[in-house]
């Protein structure tokens, strides 16, 4: 069977957004609902929580972005 | 007219340029095999990493112009909002106070009261440049005007560099936050050899048992020194990333957007670049403001 090289680039991209976005995905869910759960334990934190959590969610987000780069790198430039 | 009666006006109107733009666009002419409708014909979204330069190899590129296009929007807007200042303020005056205010509060809640001073100029100042560079983008104009084929101007963000270079800006202000606040002792957040050295001491003593414990506590700390060295080095490669990645990644959501269901897919987008871009900036800012925190307490132990 002919593997091309256009054709192994576009497995990869799918593949590495596919996989690569499963552990952000998770991450920042499980950050909101420990979120929800303080938030209803104590609603009148409500703002040191809001805070806290947008910057965890950046963190976890920060990895699905690098996943991202790659992707946009594979396909467009490389 | 009553209210109810331009809602259903706008409602229908809605959702007929909905059904045209993808009936008529590229995904409906996908669909059924036929071309687009010629008004909606838009190419497919090509996308430059490497910003373009307009006018040529020795002129600035365009994410230059656009960056300093935001620097002449923030000193045109501070000079108007301080023009004449009034003890009660209005206007202009009135929404920079209110943005110093939550800023400074903001900052206080992350860093306490007696650092917040230090703080509020550089996290404020990567803030503000960041989301005037996001918010200004979504005006028209921005990589549709083009000269010479390549676009006049393009938001500063999506440009490597600029993340790059707010990342090292943040680094140096958290180390130098880290110096200033502890002198050179702060080094001893990445080489902390005061337990191997008493360990050294109890070997010497003779107390074989508290030399062993030292000794292993020692290694310990001495590892987590450089894994925090190395922490704040790949910190300045996520942060720059991180912006980067965002913005990158909404001008491409709103260019496919653009090229999938021509006159609706973008309205959509364009909301949630805003919102991305001022969460962007507020990630960015505070998180400079949290590791400076760290730097400046690092290690009650």
């Amino acid at each position: 069977m002919e593997f091309s090289a256009e054709a192994a680039r576009l497995i990869a991209v799918g593949l590495a957004m596919g996989i690569g976005t499963i552990g952000p995905g998770i991450g920042i869910g499980m950050i909101g609902k420990a979120a929800m759960e303080a938030l209803g334990r104590n609603p009148e934190a409500r703002g040191p929580i809001a805070t806290n959590m947008i910057l965890a969610i950046a963190f976890a987000e920060a990895v699905a972005i690098y996943v991202l780069i790659v992707a946009i790198l594979l396909i467009f430039v490389l | 007219m009553s209210k109810g009666r331009i809602a259903v006006f706008l409602v229908v109107g809605g959702v007929l340029v909905s059904a045209a733009s993808f009936i008529g666009g590229s995904v409906g002419a996908a669909i059924a095999g036929r071309e687009p409708v010629p008004l909606l014909v838009v190419s497919p979204p090509h996308i430059e990493l490497e910003p373009g330069r307009p006018f040529g190899y020795s002129f600035p590129t365009n994410t230059m112009l656009a960056s300093w296009l935001t620097c002449l929007v923030l000193i045109v807007l501070s000079l108007l909002a301080t023009r004449r200042v009034q003890l009660v303020p209005t206007g202009l005056q009135n929404a920079a106070e209110y943005l110093v205010e939550f800023g400074s509060n903001f900052i206080e809640q992350m860093v306490g009261k007696e650092h917040e001073r230090h703080f509020f100029p550089v996290v404020v100042t990567i803030f503000l440049f960041v989301v005037t560079n996001a918010w200004l983008a979504l005006l028209p104009g921005y990589e549709s005007l083009r000269v010479n084929g390549v676009p006049l101007l393009r938001s500063a963000n999506t440009d490597i560099n600029v993340p790059l270079m707010l990342a090292l800006v943040s680094a140096f202000f958290v180390e130098y936050m880290g110096f200033r606040s502890r002198g050179i002792a702060y080094l001893r957040t990445f080489l902390d050899v005061r337990r191997l050295a008493a360990a050294v001491r109890n070997f010497a003593k003779g107390c074989l048992r508290e030399g062993l414990v030292d000794a292993f506590y020692g290694v310990l700390y001495v590892f987590v020194g450089l894994m925090e060295l190395l922490s704040h080095c790949v910190r300045v490669a996520s942060f720059s990333f991180r912006l980067f990645g965002n913005m990158t990644a909404g001008s491409v959501l709103i260019g496919a957007g653009i090229f999938l269901v021509p006159l609706v897919l973008p309205s959509v987008f364009y909301g949630l670049e805003a919102l991305f871009g001022l969460v962007q900036a507020v990630i960015f800012a505070s998180l400079t403001a949290v590791f400076g925190y760290g730097a400046v307490y690092y290690g009650e132990h």
